[in-house]
Order: structure tokens, then C-alpha cells, then sequence
């Protein structure tokens, strides 16, 4: 019966029920649960960027950390200096990384495995260091970007996370969306065929130049916002907080995730949420030094397994389980 | 729960489960007397967020260790009012964003009684505005950084310092200057943030001119490379007498280019890039450092006829956990940490409350027997710590020795605003036996 709607449509549906589920969910877990939540609804948006450029075009960055860093920056200026309202932010956010994001576009068109690699990875290092050069960006110590008290007439009861949730799991939604709808567009066909074959691409009459800028473009935009979200849960922008590990971290989350899932980058955001967790239950009375080191041997545990046991990622496993299950398994 | 059948079934399913999962993943409902949080019959537990990694870690990850020390050696001696006390440790790899991650992991999840020693200015800002302890009642206590914005009652009214702010340390330097160096080229190098700033305040409070004043940009790569030109500058303006008021990576940076390019002028280094452990850490020769003026508000670690200096020698001997426990500033700021945070409790009563610290430390706080050698500036409208500085020389150890002979401190002191640097007359009450609060 469900196949009768239109497929757009089966999309909004399943999105505004997940947000009722989320406002129901906020309800009930004890707030640090609900600030969590508002990081991953960061990471998930984060991951996105990284499972459009890659998993669909078959470009690697090791530079969206930076990317981020633009669209917090971006973000925050435009609510500091000029007072513009939090969500015209996220839009100035997307804008300002997409923009850089096409310049580095316009370069990782002419490269690509290890040399455009090796390009986003110097970006990554190099961009943090011009905070510190301008006074406006406020060095070290970052600027404020602050997302405001929620409303008088939500009550006492509702905390300032709860509101940091709220609006981070609406921006994440709407970006899901998009997400989903870019990737069955011509578009994510387009990008599919470049990434499967390059020659073959550009003798069906594709523009592979164009179509790598424009992957960039997009996948740059969605990192923005993703560093503006990232900014709202700490109220500010600084240079540490879009270190060179969190390029790899969400690299990590979305081939943990499936890189070729947007629902992939869902799980993906879970997974770097709760490896911590995980670490410091098991780490408990062990020596300070296991105890700082374990997160990171997890992930990196989880990170080759995945590529071992199932390249495709935990949401390809799933689909692979869920046609097996249904004994469709075509291939 | 008939009408949930009417909404698609599956995705209430998995929204039922999520909820359940998420119920059960939560810390189970606190102990049901009527308790204050993190407070039960037999403990009291408070966090703190340190760099126990990463660039920031060296000299600073041994804070935490030598506090819970101190703490482990109270806990043995009946804890305080019978209760005892515990730091839980939270890495934040001196990164903004991970100090609101851990922090609101201790105050929301594991449900600390107080934040203690949090680190790092910029950290410690992001802190304050994203989990807003002030608002949430929840004790702030003994900020390990001297930005004097920190001391702000009406707006962070849990937050309470310990360390002297920065605009303090530049008065009274201003003050030494003035005294020791008349007439002399004085420079200044200083870390372009709130930091310097903070001191430059200071320093003009103090009406201290500076012949060549040079800044650098914040951030750990910029002041690994950037002391050439600074040191530089101050050669070719014939300076006699350099103030360094940065991190310890520039300051051991700055040093180095000096040695290099063969400049011999005196330098005066701040408090927070001082830390002769950290240094040599960081590769500076002690013979290098030998000579140079620095600045402290505790007795040298090197005076063994100081009665604190001597137990927590032995404290640390005994109960110290840590990796590297050689016994520095660091290890002395931890124990002043856990100390500290024994004579707050103390002094809030039998049955301590988040509350009942916050209106301790403002009452009764300025009157602590502390180990520092100047005074506590706790009341009702100020939240700020010790409030003095006496100066010294490094000799060939590394050990900082005060101007007039190892013992004799000539501590001045100030405040953070317009007050006049002064002399202090101040006489640090008398030990407690075996270095445990009795207020």
C-alpha cells in the first residue's frame, strides 16, 4: 500500500514522523542524553557531506574538517557582527563553505586518489592557522556564536539543550532530505557513473571536470552547515574544535556507516557517539593511559573490520541481512 | 494504546524501542535520601576537565593526579566530616568543544557535585556559556586560568578563581619594573588574545611604557616557530629588559631564539610560561633558563623549610598515582587544588550543599588557611583567588629562589581593577596539622 504514494512524498512522510519522534524522544531521556542527540544530529550532517563526495562521486577529502571550520566561522560572524537571525546563519554557513568548497573543487577536478588526498589534508592543516592571523576571527579563543535562550512560552522546564536539540535535529532533517533527494536526482546518477567509470561517463556525454566541482560544491555546503550545527552545542567557533582529527573522525563514522548510505551517515553518527561510551565502560579501573587511548583503538578496530568484513558499511550489511531475510538477494 | 495501530506500525515500533533503549541507557535515578547531588552518606565527588593529551598535555596532566593524591591522602584520614571526597577526571585535550563535552558529562551524567580546576581560558569561556553552571547551581570552583573576566559574580555566581588574573600579575610586574629597572629599555612580548590583553590592562593600569612592545598570534604551531622576529626586535632596539608574557612552548621558544641569535638581555617571564619543569620539558636547558626573573604566589617547590612544600613532598611520595610525579609547580598547584577544595567543603558544614559552598567560599573563603603565600580575595562581590605575586630568580636547577634568599618572599599585592600594588604585611596563617583543613 505504501508504494502508491509518490516516492518524494514517502520521504517527507517518514522525515516529519522522525520528527515527531525526536520532540517525543527529548521528552523522556535526561538532558545530557538530549545534548548528545544535538551532537549527533552535527555528525550526521558532517558524514552526509563526506557520503556524497565520496561514496557517490569517488573523491576523497581528508580536508572537510576545514570545510566545517568555514561554515562555523561563516555562521558565527554573520550572528555576531550583524545580528542575522540563527537560521539565516545556517544558510550563510552553507553558502561560505560551499564557496570555498568550489575553489577546492575547481583543484580536485584535476586530481584525484592520494594527490587530492594529500591537497584537502594541507588545507585542513593550513586553514586553522588563519584564525589566529585576524583579530575579527578572534584566535585561539574563537567568537561567540551563541543560539539564544529557547522561547518564554516553552516553560521553565524546557533547557537550553533541549532547544540546541531542537533545532539541530530540524536542520539535520531538512538536510537528510535534501540529502536523499540529490542522490536520486540526475544528478546523483551522474555523479554514480563518474565515480563507476570516468571514460565510460565522458563518452555517454558527461561533463566529468563539471560534474567533480559541482560533487565538491554541494558536499562542501552540507559541511558548512554541519560546522555551524557542530558550533551551536559549544556556543562558540575556534580553531581546536575543527582540529585535523575530525576530518578523520568523520571519515571514520561514514565508512563505519556505509559511505555510499545517507541512512549509512546516520548510523555512522551513533557509532563515533557511542564508541566513548563504550571505551569508558570497559576502561573503568583500568590505567589512565588505557583508559585515554581506547577510544581511539576501537575505532580503529571497528574502522578495518568494516573494511574487511563489509566495505559497503553497516547500512549495506543491513540491506544485504533485510533482502536475505525477504530471500531477494539479486547479486 | 489501541490508537497507536492507526500510525504506520513499524516505525512506532522502532520509535517505542529507541525510547526504551535510550530510558534504560540512562544512569539510574539517584540515591533516594534527600541527599544534595553528588553527595552521598559516605562521599562527596567533584570533576574536572585537564589536558591529559595532546599538545597541551605535558606539565599539565599532572594537575589532576596530584589533586586526587591530595584527596586519597584526606580520604585516608577520615575524609572530611566523614565523608570522602573524589575527582573524577575527564581528558579535554585543551580543545573548547570536548571541555563542554566532558564537562556536561560529569555535571549531567555522572552528576558531580562541582566542577573543580577546569583549565584553559577559552575552554573554560566555552564552558561557561554552553553548560552554563551558574545558572544550573552548580559549584564552579578554583578555575585554573588568571583571566580576570572570571571573576564575575553576578554572571558566573558558582564561578570562583584561584589563580591571581593576569591583569594582577602585570600591575605587580609593572610595580617591580618600576623598581628594580628604572630608567632601562623595557620590552614586551605577549600572546595576542584575551590572555595578553588581560595583561596589557594590567600593565597599563600600572603605568608601565613599553620601549618595544610585540605580539604573537595564539595557537600552538604559531608559538612552536614564531620567536625569531620578536627576540629579534628587541636585540636591535638595544632592550635591557624583556617581559614574556605568553604560553610555555613560545616562552621556551623565545628563550631558544635568544640563546640563537646571541641576545643577553634580562628576561621576566610571566607566570603561566614559567613553569621550569614544563620548560625542560620542552627541551630548554635549566643553564638556559638560569638568570631569568619569574613570578609565583606559592612557596618554591625547592624550600624544604617551608612546612606545605615538605608534607606535600611527602604526600605526593606516598599517594600520587600519576605517570611522572617529580615534584614541580604543577604537582603544587594540584594539592592546593585538593586542599582547597577540602577547606570549601569544610567550611559549608556537616551536610554540605551546591549552594551551601558558593555561600561559604563568600563568607568564610578570604579566612581559609591556604597554602599560598598571599591572600584570598573571596567575598560577596568578588570571586577572586590569591591576589599577589612575590618575584625570584631561576638558578642552574630550575628552581625558582626569591630576590631577597630562599625563604624570604616579599610578596606585593593587588587587585584586579584599579587598586594600587602594594607591599603585603599579609602573614600566611600557621599549617594545620598534617596539611588538612580544620576550619
Amino acid at each position: 500500500m505504501l508504494k502508491l504514494i509518490p516516492r518524494p512524498l514517502r520521504t517527507l512522510i517518514v522525515i516529519a514522523l522522525l520528527a515527531v519522534v525526536f520532540i517525543l524522544l527529548a521528552d523522556r531521556v535526561d538532558e545530557y542524553r538530549v545534548y548528545q542527540g544535538a551532537t549527533i544530529a552535527a555528525y550526521v550532517v558532517a558524514i552526509i557531506s563526506i557520503v556524497l563526495l565520496t561514496g557517490y562521486s569517488g573523491q576523497v577529502s581528508l580536508g572537510h574538517g576545514a570545510l566545517m571550520a568555514v561554515g562555523g566561522y561563516s555562521a558565527a560572524l554573520v550572528v555576531q557582527n550583524l545580528h542575522w537571525p540563527l537560521w539565516i546563519s545556517f544558510f550563510v554557513a552553507v553558502l561560505g563553505a560551499a564557496a570555498v568548497g568550489a575553489i577546492l573543487g575547481i583543484a580536485a577536478a584535476r586530481l584525484s586518489g592520494p594527490y587530492l588526498a594529500g591537497t584537502t589534508l594541507a588545507f585542513a592543516v593550513g586553514l586553522p592557522s588563519i584564525a589566529n592571523r585576524f583579530t575579527a576571527l578572534g584566535g585561539e579563543q574563537g567568537i561567540g556564536y551563541d543560539v539564544g535562550l529557547p522561547p518564554a512560552r516553552f516553560g521553565d522546564s524546557f533547557t537550553q539543550y533541549k532547544w540546541l536539540f531542537w533545532i539541530c535535529a530540524a536542520a539535520t532533517l531538512v538536510a537528510v532530505g535534501v540529502a536523499i533527494h540529490i542522490s536520486r536526482s540526475r544528478y546523483g546518477r551522474i555523479w554514480r557513473a563518474v565515480r563507476a567509470d570516468e571514460t565510460a561517463a565522458a563518452l555517454a556525454g558527461i561533463n566529468v571536470a563539471r560534474s567533480k566541482v559541482l560533487v565538491f560544491t554541494i558536499s562542501a555546503g552540507f559541511a558548512g552547515l554541519a560546522g555551524a550545527l557542530f558550533s551551536t552545542t559549544v556556543f562558540l567557533v575556534a580553531p581546536a574544535s575543527f582540529s585535523l582529527g575530525l576530518s578523520f573522525l568523520i571519515l571514520t563514522g561514514a565508512v563505519i556507516g556505509g559511505v555510499r548510505s545517507i541512512y549509512g551517515a546516520i548510523i555512522g553518527a551513533f557509532v563515533l557517539i557511542i564508541i566513548p561510551i563504550i571505551a569508558e565502560t570497559l576502561s573503568s579501573g583500568a590505567s589512565e593511559s588505557v583508559a585515554t587511548n581506547l577510544p581511539a583503538v576501537i575505532t580503529g578496530a571497528l574502522l578495518v573490520l568494516t573494511v574487511l568484513l563489509s566495505p559497503g558499511g553497516t547500512a549495506a550489511t543491513f540491506e544485504h541481512l533485510t533482502k536475505a531475510i525477504r530471500g531477494k538477494v539479486r547479486h | 494504546m489501541s490508537r497507536i495501530t492507526r500510525s504506520p506500525r513499524l516505525i512506532a515500533a522502532v520509535a517505542a524501542v529507541a525510547v526504551a533503549g535510550l530510558a534504560l541507557a540512562t544512569v539510574p535515578a539517584q540515591a533516594t535520601l534527600r541527599n544534595e547531588v553528588g553527595v552521598t552518606s559516605t562521599s562527596i565527588t567533584f570533576g574536572i576537565t585537564v589536558p591529559m593529551s595532546g599538545i597541551a598535555a605535558p606539565g599539565y596532566n599532572k594537575l589532576a593526579p596530584a589533586a586526587q593524591g591530595y584527596l586519597d591522602y584526606v580520604n585516608d584520614n577520615g575524609g572530611v566530616n566523614g565523608r570522602k571526597v573524589y575527582l573524577k577526571v575527564e581528558d579535554d585535550r585543551y580543545a573548547p568543544a570536548t571541555a563542554v563535552s566532558k564537562t556536561n558529562k560529569l555535571v549531567l551524567q555522572d552528576k558531580v557535585f562541582g566542577i573543580a580546576g577546569a583549565l584553559g581560558t577559552a575552554n573554560h569561556l566555552a564552558v561557561l556559556k554552553s553548560v552554563n553552571p551558574g545558572k544550573r547551581g552548580v559549584p564552579d570552583l578554583f578555575v585554573n586560568t588568571g583571566f580576570s573576566g572570571f571573576d564575575d559574580p553576578k554572571k558566573y555566581p558558582t564561578t570562583f578563581m584561584i589563580l591571581p588574573s593576569y591583569v594582577m600579575e602585570a600591575k605587580i610586574m609593572g610595580k617591580y619594573l618600576a623598581t628594580k629597572f628604572p630608567g632601562k629599555k623595557i620590552g614586551l612580548i605577549y600572546q595576542d588574545d584575551d590572555f595578553g590583553r588581560n595583561a596589557k590592562t594590567g600593565f597599563a593600569a600600572a603605568g608601565t611604557k613599553f620601549d618595544v612592545s610585540k605580539g604573537y598570534a595564539s595557537g600552538s604551531q604559531s608559538a612552536a616557530t614564531f620567536a625569531g622576529s620578536q627576540v629579534k626586535a628587541m636585540k636591535d632596539a638595544g632592550v635591557d629588559v624583556v617581559v614574556m608574557f605568553g604560553v610555555t612552548t613560545a616562552t621556551a621558544a623565545a628563550l631558544g631564539a635568544a640563546r640563537a641569535i646571541g641576545y643577553s638581555g634580562q628576561w621576566i617571564l610571566g607566570s603561566v610560561g614559567g613553569d621550569a619543569t614544563t620548560l625542560k620539558a620542552l627541551g630548554v636547558p635549566a643553564a638556559l633558563l638560569a638568570g631569568s626573573i619569574g613570578a609565583s604566589f606559592v612557596p618554591s617547590t625547592s624550600d624544604d623549610k617551608d612546612p606545605y612544600v615538605v608534607k606535600f613532598k611527602e604526600i605526593n611520595d606516598k599517594y600520587n598515582k600519576g605517570k611522572d610525579k617529580t615534584f614541580d609547580n604543577n604537582v603544587f598547584t594540584g594539592m592546593n587544588l585538593g586542599y582547597m577544595l577540602v577547606a570549601a567543603l569544610r567550611a559549608a558544614g556537616p551536610n554540605p550543599t551546591r549552594a551551601g559552598v558558593v555561600k561559604a567560599l563568600e563568607s568564610k573563603g578570604a579566612s581559609i588557611a591556604a597554602p599560598g603565600l598571599v591572600p584570598l580575595g573571596y567575598s560577596a562581590t568578588s570571586h577572586a583567588g590569591y591576589t599577589g605575586y612575590w618575584f625570584g630568580k631561576y638558578d642552574t636547577t630550575g628552581a625558582l629562589i626569591p630576590d631577597d634568599g630562599p625563604g624570604k618572599y616579599a610578596v606585593w599585592v593587588t587587585d584586579s581593577g584599579s587598586g594600587a600594588v602594594t607591599a603585603s604585611n599579609f602573614v600566611r596563617p600557621a599549617m594545620p596539622a598534617n596539611a588538612i583543613p580544620n576550619n
